[in-house]
């Protein structure tokens, strides 16, 4: 497996707030990477340096490197860039009423010069790529009135008609129920290409990534398998809930449970609130 | 396949109505000439040179005049809401109209009645002036929607100014800049449509280079970052290109609202949200209301004309009220 992308020592502060701290891992061809962690552990804020989103300002200090295929970030065009990630975001909502084709051909961009028309290969591109997210057929439905799992795919399939070679998702499971969030990271998985993701669930992040970066208050706390960063001890430390471990007969991962404080804790938090 | 021939036709639809308003622009004024007159004179065959003055450099200048400014005006207002991701973004807001006003008050002081040129020349001035302190504004806010706060905030501050300059400046020249702020079509000539077509041409030229780069915005910054569009330099180059082309229209049309607010809206429902297929609908519905809203300016009074901006502005209230009780009424 070659080498993809590569971060090292990557830092990232915010009017003297640490928001990433001394990040490195390696990012293989083909994988499927989950990044993990509590809120404010600075999952999004990784994505966004991967993406080359951040900026050095008066406010914001980013050191460290990001190699994409062994040459620095910084150094790519942003047109050339976007050929080789695609950002599939939780924020997309669009303000006008864009149809599904209209916001699957935006992944034609980075491809297309000044007053490029469409071709029938670009048109074929599209049509193949709804094919693969299951939405042929759906192509003038207007993306608004979408379910939140059509909508993840529309974002997918426009991620697929850019092809890049690196698949960014933020949450691509939030609010979505338990059919289409299966449906979704199977999908991903199944692209072949290499994903890089946040995700909230822990089991859903065990069953379908097959490398896990555990975050915490802008560190990294492990990396590697499920089974390996899965472990109780980290989870407890980490989110400061008590957990128990179990092996997933059904899908062969580690699965996780966890339950809040005993009730004599909940009281006296109760009772400290009420002071 | 069936949606692009329906909207082929839509388009096709549109300009033929665009040729009619032409045809319509030109027969109607208070000079009474027959079809037969307006037609020879239009192929070049004019028996009366009275006539062929009322039609060559009075009613085609106007008529060209009104298609230009209508489809600017609206091009300008689909460009911004686009751009911006706002519905209710106007070239007006972002001050251009103010900045213009105060450029037309301190011509009109300074200079008196001999202001026939200087007037469009300050008018534009005093536009890119407003522009240019809203965009400095916003690039040390950072902030799209202060962008849209910051172009409210300067347009009082210019429009306060300028009332204070008309209040102690001389009552003639006072009239003579409230009028023109008004809008008419009234005194334009065959030059200012050149001028604001090259504008026009320009501008479509440009918008037709960057339509999937305005259209990646649709979905948020961040989203066309990821595309490879270099979002901050696309807002201001596409804030420039309104404003220049706004500043120009009311350079010498006056002060004409509602347009660019109202046509985009009417061409999302018919046309589409895309920004080649707004820029499109908004060029030809656009000129084709300005057409007739200066036909109505022209001829709805008997020994009268009514400024275009009132009309556009009366028109434009109704319109919103409209599709406010509509968007009620859907809920």
């Amino acid at each position: 497996m070659s080498i993809q992308l590569q971060v090292s020592q990557l830092s990232w502060l915010v009017k003297n707030k640490s928001i990433l701290q001394n990040i490195s891992f390696d990012v293989n061809q083909g994988e499927v990477i989950g990044i993990i962690g509590p809120n404010g552990a600075g999952k999004t804020s990784l994505l966004r340096c991967i993406t080359n989103q951040i900026k050095n300002t008066a406010n914001s200090t980013l050191s460290g490197t990001i190699h994409l295929k062994n040459k620095a970030l910084q150094y790519y065009p942003p047109k050339q860039l976007a050929q080789h990630f695609a950002l599939v975001s939780q924020k997309a909502e669009p303000i006008f009423s864009l149809t599904v084709i209209d916001i699957v051909k935006m992944g034609l961009l980075p491809h297309q010069g000044f007053f490029s028309l469409d071709s029938d290969h670009d048109k074929a591109q599209i049509q193949l790529a709804l094919n693969k997210v299951g939405l042929s057929g759906e192509g003038e439905k207007n993306f608004n009135l979408l379910s939140g799992g059509e909508q993840q795919r529309v974002l997918i399939a426009r991620a697929l008609v850019q092809k890049a070679q690196i698949l960014i998702l933020d949450e691509p499971t939030n609010h979505l129920d338990v059919y289409y969030q299966h449906q979704i990271l199977q999908l991903v998985k199944q692209l072949n290409i290499t994903v890089i993701m946040t995700v909230h669930d822990l089991n859903l992040a065990s069953q379908y990534c097959q490398r896990l970066l555990l975050l915490n208050q802008g560190q990294l706390i492990c990396d590697g398998s499920p089974s390996e960063v899965l472990s109780v001890q980290q989870l407890q430390q980490v989110f400061k809930l008590p957990c128990l471990l179990e092996h997933d007969p059904l899908t062969n991962k580690p699965r996780v449970y966890f339950s809040l404080p005993t009730q004599t804790n909940d009281k006296d938090k109760i009772g400290d609130l009420d002071a | 396949m069936i949606l692009m021939h329906k909207l082929s036709l839509k388009i096709g639809l549109l300009i033929a109505f665009v040729l009619v308003s032409l045809v319509a622009g030109v027969n109607f004024g208070p000079a009474n000439l027959t079809n037969g007159q307006i037609f020879n004179c239009l192929i070049g065959a004019c028996h009366n040179q009275v006539s062929e003055m009322v039609i060559w450099q009075v009613r085609v200048p106007r008529v060209l005049v009104a298609l230009v400014a209508g489809m600017g005006l609206a091009i300008a207002g689909a460009i911004l809401q686009n751009t911006t991701r706002n519905p209710l973004a106007d070239p007006y807001l972002f001050g251009i109209v103010s900045g213009a006003g105060l450029g037309a008050t301190i011509a009109n002081l300074a200079l008196g009645e001999n202001i026939n040129i200087a007037l469009p020349l300050a008018a534009f001035l005093g536009a890119l002036f407003a522009i240019t302190i809203v965009v400095l504004i916003a690039k040390v806010l950072q902030s799209m929607e202060q962008l849209l706060l910051a172009g409210v905030a300067v347009s009082f501050m210019l429009a306060a100014l300028t009332q204070f300059m008309l209040y102690f400046g001389e009552p003639f020249a006072t009239n003579r800049v409230i009028f023109w702020l008004m809008g008419s079509l009234a005194r334009v000539e065959m030059s200012n449509f050149y001028i604001i077509a090259s504008i026009l041409l320009l501008a479509i030229f440009i918008i037709i280079a960057l339509h999937r780069q305005i259209d990646a915005l649709l979905l948020g910054d961040e989203s066309a970052a990821s595309l490879g569009v270099n979002v901050d330099k696309l807002r201001l180059l596409m804030l420039g290109l309104c404003a220049a082309l706004t500043a120009t229209i009311v350079a010498y049309c006056g002060g004409i609202g509602f347009v660019g607010l109202m046509i985009p809206h009417i061409v999302r429902q018919l046309i589409g949200v895309t920004t080649l297929k707004l820029v499109l609908g908004s060029a030809l519905i656009g000129g084709a209301f300005l057409i007739w809203v200066d036909i109505i300016a022209r001829t709805a009074l008997n020994d009268a004309e009514i400024p275009i901006g009132i009309i556009t502005s009366a028109l434009g209230s109704i319109f919103f009220l409209f599709i406010m009780v509509r968007s009620r009424h859907a809920i």
